[in-house]
């Protein structure tokens, strides 16, 4: 391959926030501070179903310091919902999980906040519960939200009763393809609640101002969809809310919705006064959004040589209390079943399910840990039981260009092949037991780049330097850095020449936000758009001085050029101040909807995947014969990524999702006993230590997208789909135990080997 | 919540300001699990006794004993001189308490008096048959550390009394002792099952066992047969060991695993100290 | 409660405050003094954001009454280097890619930082660095540019012990 054409795109450049972040001075939202702040404390619920039948606040607001206390009552009584209105900011007559908020407290510290909060009386009428989603969808079981049906939701979601959204996709004819099959195997699978784990704790600040305007300074993934939630449950005009994030600790999705923001700009109206609301690690396991967890059932049809002649899904998926995002996760888990995989005849249908557990959301690849765990698990057991080698069943039956999609969308772009072949090759995949204990296993996946629109305003500034306001949040993942290094190709500077402000919902354009693997992407097209208006606006400005033809300008080593004419950047930026108003442009994009067939799909928010990227985890590890201790020796991954902006910052993401993937798959769980989470604390619920890694390989392809920048497709969410499937397959082939309920403990293999001994 | 911070310039000075409150009043060493306690709600004492700057944190040894001062950090065991082979258990243990951010504070005697079921030190420490030292009021007494822990957060330490030192003899040339932890991840674990092993050249073996019971246990009918030596004997010692101890369900772990784990965790040590032996001429 | 004065040296300057004898040296320095690059998380010495200095070792202040620090020598984040003059291990942290959120990474510079003035001169192996910082938990990155940072920073200040020295 030729040596790339770019200067600054593809290119391992530093990071344009690091140095803020290496010496402390980077502000995170949970650094903010506002003169006479108060701080905010909420009382939870501690019981799972419980009418209220008193809540005293009287002891709490005698107490010297607090200045507020407020209840259901003292608030306008909105619901708000991403899928459906079901949730209210404090439980007002009925509790629905334990953890759930009932009350909050505002007081001059934070002890006397917590003492406050540990005043107020509550006395609940317990009501019947339900905590397992099988259970849930039985008849006469009790029902989470009783007045489901008078909720405003998105017409999209089919529900009923404690089912909170239902999507199905089919194609074929299922039952013939079972019928005309060698084999049909059918296999279950279950998947656990996972936390996103970020090391910033959820915080807001809310501070009101003369006009009845409130500026929420917060750590959300979403500025603007926080600004018109706010809104709602505020019961203002969108244009009297502001957000602001001034940094962020990580969210891997679980920032996408509210958590305290509400609470603070409720408890700051009624108080007059900054208010800061900050969670705990027990609030975060006990009321945040977290993966939620999963039932699947998975029946396949196999010819005799191992092609895939027919599939059926089921998917049920437990969204806790309230919906949230669990009805479009169910519905994209559905791609997920289908797998990268042709599959003639098939039925897939997800339930979303409430129970009186926490409310769940839509953690990086949301459906995608859990369905990949079923179809990569299961596609070894069918290879293992014909006789074929798992890497050559999968490559009988990937999809190949040009093939359709589970809707009915063509494919383009598709590298699964590649992937999985250099995976496997990496690897070492012909010696797949390379000796006791020790085994390999691989897991293939795909996924898409959200769509959503992005806005930047872009302004080349007099001393030929360049400032990029955009919407998006940098989460961290570097993706900023991203749109910037195509930015300063666009305009021939370089990537030390741009600077990034935080998102202001007031001063920003709007953007869909970082989520979905989009932000680079997303940003960087509204980048290129931008700077392709400069080059016209500049154009426009210069050719006319030199007497050129607007065409033959071109903007290179941080000036402008034609033929023998040269002005510097900063010049150009000079003159139009003083002759037009300045360099300033609003660049825009938005990802074109793939066409597909609507009869295969019923009750899908996103039946065709946008930039699907594809990718293929290898792992070898070890696993101690008796106390079943994994230890990971290798770890491969093999992952599309369109063009790679910053092969940085992409392995960043692909190490970092991996290890997510990892304490999926091995140690992480946040676990109910009942409606109680028993291990709320970060000693017991166990994310992977610097000792629980191994090395990352990462492999990156470059199969060019048609949307994205220079081919970029999305990048963030896929690292963390496939460790679970890859890691029990290697367990399988090392131990010959097969678990199918994650996370995959040395107990439980070490168990299931000594009942097999036994 | 709060309390009042008291910072006595000696031992006797610490004792009387215990004596003054009783129950109400709590010795601070490190501090790394009392203060989460606090925090959790779960102790609300009235009255910090700091024992910072008393002298007792040094590590020492006479012609037949160590003697470890209760406020040494277990950071300071781990790169301990005297305890990198014979007692390698000793850095093995201290080395797996938290982080090193909680090694540099936490102490070898709060490992102790805490007397969490799970503490890593105090199976090493029964191994070696060790002897603590308490002062009080009444002036000091010892008593082993066998009897002197009672249930899982209970000792024979009266409120008022500072746990001093560990003590344990010399071990002989020819002897080893090895350290083993089991836990959901490779750091940062509360030991679902700890086993420490003691083994003499020529008839003496020490096992003992932490989270698999109300407090660390040590297991004599294991260690009869452990005397033994030999691949089978460590087999037969580590069922027994598994068979002997009485583990509880949590959410860290069943019943059933721990067992499964004392019986390797217990034949492995052994072993280890077996090949110790070997390996070393001793 | 009434409040006491505490005399608190951090990153060599003396800082006088007014304490309640509960609170812990994390919150004297992010609410107190304003340092909050010492990070707050789960106050439970479980994620390490908290990490500061204590006579050169690396300890987690959400755990540490300030009253424990009283006498002693704290270094923070703040302390470490500026963007003009940046530790080794910050620079390398930078260069390797070992930032993304970047949440954690005081308490994991300081983490390295206390381990490596433990061995001066000396180039540890990867197990190592692994088994020193583990008492802090990154989400972002997998951990993998952080040990190749602290390695390569590591060769740095043993090849050029002046640029670290600096610091306090």
């Amino acid at each position: 391959m030729s040596a790339r054409p770019h200067r600054v795109a593809g290119k391992r450049l530093k990071r344009i926030d690091g140095l803020g972040k290496v010496t402390g001075k980077y502000v995170y939202a949970s650094d903010f501070a506002l003169p006479g702040m108060l701080f905010g404390k909420i009382l939870r619920s501690d019981e799972a179903h419980a009418r209220i039948v008193r809540l005293d606040v009287s002891r709490a607001l005698a107490l010297p310091g607090v200045r507020t206390v407020l209840t259901a009552k003292d608030i306008a009584p909105i619901r708000f919902g991403t899928a459906i209105r079901d949730r209210t900011v404090f439980a007002a007559e009925v509790v629905r999980f334990r953890g759930e908020a009932i009350a909050a407290v505002a007081a001059t510290s934070l002890e006397i906040a917590e003492a406050a909060v540990r005043a107020i009386e509550v006395e609940y009428e317990p009501l019947p519960a339900v905590f397992d989603i099988e259970e849930a969808l039985k008849p006469g079981a009790p029902l989470v939200h009783p007045g489901w049906s008078d909720y405003q939701a998105l017409p999209v979601f089919d529900r009923e009763g404690n089912v909170s959204g239902r999507s199905a996709m089919a194609g074929g004819d299922v039952e013939a393809g079972f019928a005309q099959s060698y084999r049909v195997y059918e296999h279950h699978f279950t998947t656990q609640p996972v936390h996103p784990g970020y090391t910033e704790p959820r915080t807001a600040i809310a501070s009101w101002d003369g006009n009845g305007d409130v500026s929420v300074w917060c750590n959300t993934q979403l500025p603007f969809d926080m600004k018109n939630l706010l809104a709602e449950v505020l019961d203002l005009p969108a244009s009297k809310v502001r957000v602001v994030v001034p940094g962020i600790g990580g969210g891997f999705g679980g920032k996408l919705r509210v958590g305290v923001e509400h609470i603070a700009a409720w408890l700051a109206r009624r108080s007059n006064r900054p208010v800061k609301v900050m969670t705990t690690s027990e609030e975060e396991l006990t009321d945040a959004y977290p993966r939620q967890p999963t039932v699947i059932t998975l029946k396949t049809g196999v010819s005799e040589d191992g092609l895939l002649l027919a599939r059926e899904a089921r998917v049920l998926l437990d969204c806790g209390a309230y919906a949230n995002s669990g009805p479009a996760t169910a519905a994209i888990a559905l791609q997920i079943v289908a797998g990268p995989y042709r599959t003639p005849n098939f039925s897939y249908e997800s339930v979303a399910i409430y129970t009186n557990k926490g409310a769940t959301g839509s953690f990086r690849a949301p459906a995608g840990p859990m369905g990949n765990f079923a179809v990569e698990s299961q596609i070894d057991l069918i290879a293992d039981d014909l006789g074929i080698d798992p890497l050559e069943l999968r490559l009988r039956n990937v999809y190949r260009e040009g093939d359709k999609g589970p809707a009915g969308d063509v494919l383009t772009s598709v590298s699964i092949e590649d992937s999985l072949r250099r995976a496997a090759d990496a690897i070492g995949w012909k010696d797949r037991r390379p000796g006791p204990g020790r085994g390999k296993g691989l897991a293939c996946s795909w996924w898409l780049t959200t769509g959503g629109s992005s806005g930047v305003y872009v302004k080349i500034n007099p001393d030929g330097t360049v400032t990029v306001v955009s919407g998006a949040v940098e989460l961290g993942s570097g993706a900023m850095t991203g749109a910037a290094q195509i930015l300063a190709e666009e305009l021939g500077v370089d990537l030390t020449d741009i600077t990034a402000t935080d998102v202001d919902t007031n001063l920003s354009p709007y953007d869909y936000g970082a989520q979905g693997s989009r932000t680079a992407f997303s940003v960087g097209n509204a980048c290129i758009a931008a700077a392709k208006d400069l080059r016209r606006q500049i154009a426009e400005l210069v050719a006319p001085i030199w007497g050129v033809a607007p065409e033959t300008i071109r903007l290179e080593d941080k000036g402008v050029t034609s033929g023998n004419n040269r002005l510097s950047l900063a010049e150009v930026a000079a003159l139009s101040q003083r002759t037009g108003g300045g360099l300033i442009s609003h660049g825009t994009s938005i990802q074109p909807m793939p066409v597909f067939d609507p009869t295969r799909v019923k009750n899908h928010p996103l039946p065709a995947w946008t930039s699907h990227s594809f990718h293929t985890h290898a792992v070898d590890l070890s696993v101690d014969e008796v106390t079943g201790e994994v230890s990971i020796n290798r770890y491969v991954v093999a992952q599309d990524v369109g063009f790679a902006i910053n092969p940085t910052y992409i392995e960043g993401q692909i190490e970092g999702g991996v290890a997510q993937g990892i304490g999926q798959a091995l140690s992480e769980e946040i676990v109910y006993d009942g409606g109680r989470v028993s291990n709320a604390n970060l000693t017991d619920y166990k994310m992977p230590t610097m000792m629980d890694m191994p090395r990352v390989e990462c492999i990156l392809i470059e199969k060019p997208s048609v949307n994205g920048p220079y081919g970029a497709k999305g990048v963030g969410e896929p690292p963390c789909i496939q460790p679970p499937a890859a890691i029990a397959n290697a367990i399988a082939a090392a131990t010959g135990v097969r678990i199918q309920a994650l996370p995959i403990t040395a107990e439980k293999i070490a168990l299931a080997r000594a009942q097999d001994e036994d | 919540m709060s309390f009042a911070f008291h910072r006595p310039g000696s031992l006797d000075a610490a004792i009387a300001v215990a004596s003054e409150h009783g129950e109400a009043a709590r010795f601070l060493a490190g501090g790394t699990d009392l203060m989460i306690q606090i925090n959790r709600g779960r102790a609300a004492p009235k009255h910090l006794i700091s024992l910072a700057g008393l002298g007792l944190d040094t590590i020492g040894e006479s012609e037949g004993e160590h003697v470890i001062g209760a406020l040494a950090t277990l950071d300071a065991v781990v790169t301990h001189p005297a305890f990198q082979t014979g007692l390698v258990a000793l850095t093995q243990a201290s080395a797996v308490v938290g982080g090193r951010q909680v090694r540099n504070i936490a102490t070898v005697g709060g490992n102790i008096v805490n007397a969490s079921p799970a503490a890593d030190l105090v199976p090493v420490l029964l191994a070696l048959e060790a002897t603590v030292d308490l002062r009080g009021p009444a002036g000091t007494r010892s008593m082993p550390l066998d009897r002197f822990l009672v249930g899982r957060g209970r000792t024979e330490r009266r409120p008022d009394e500072i746990l001093t030192a560990v003590r344990f003899d010399k071990p002989p040339a020819a002897s080893a002792t090895w350290f083993l932890k089991a836990g959901r991840r490779k750091a940062m674990e509360i030991s679902v099952i700890c086993v420490a092993a003691h083994l003499v050249r020529g008839g003496k073996a020490r096992i003992a066992i932490g989270a698999a019971a109300a407090r660390t246990v040590r297991v004599p009918a294991a260690e009869a047969l452990a005397e033994k030596e030999g691949a089978a004997a460590f087999r037969e010692a580590g069922r027994i060991a598994a068979d002997a101890v009485s583990p509880i369900d949590d959410v860290r772990a069943s019943a059933r695993y721990r067992k499964l784990l004392v019986a390797t965790l217990v034949e492995r040590a052994l072993a280890a100290c077996a090949d110790r032996l070997g390996k070393d001429g001793r | 409660m009434t409040r006491q004065p505490l005399a608190l040296t951090i990153n060599g300057e003396i800082h006088d405050v007014m304490i309640e004898p509960h609170w812990s040296l994390l919150h004297v320095l992010r609410h107190e003094l304003g340092l909050t690059g010492t990070k707050e998380n789960c106050l439970e010495a479980e994620c390490g954001v908290c990490t500061v200095l204590l006579d050169g070792k690396a300890v987690n202040s959400c755990i540490l009454l300030a009253e424990q620090a009283r006498g002693r020598s704290i270094v923070t984040i703040e302390g470490l280097g500026d963007p003009e003059h940046l530790h080794p291990l910050q620079a390398a942290f930078i260069e390797h890619g070992a930032v993304q959120c970047g949440y954690c990474i005081p308490g994991m510079i300081l983490s390295a930082k206390s381990f490596l003035d433990e061995r001066p001169g000396r180039v540890p192996s990867e197990a190592e660095v692994r088994e020193a910082l583990s008492g802090t938990l990154c989400r972002c990155t997998g951990y993998q540019k952080i040990v190749d940072a602290v390695i390569a920073a590591a060769r740095q200040m043993s090849a050029r012990p002046e640029a670290a020295r600096r610091a306090p």
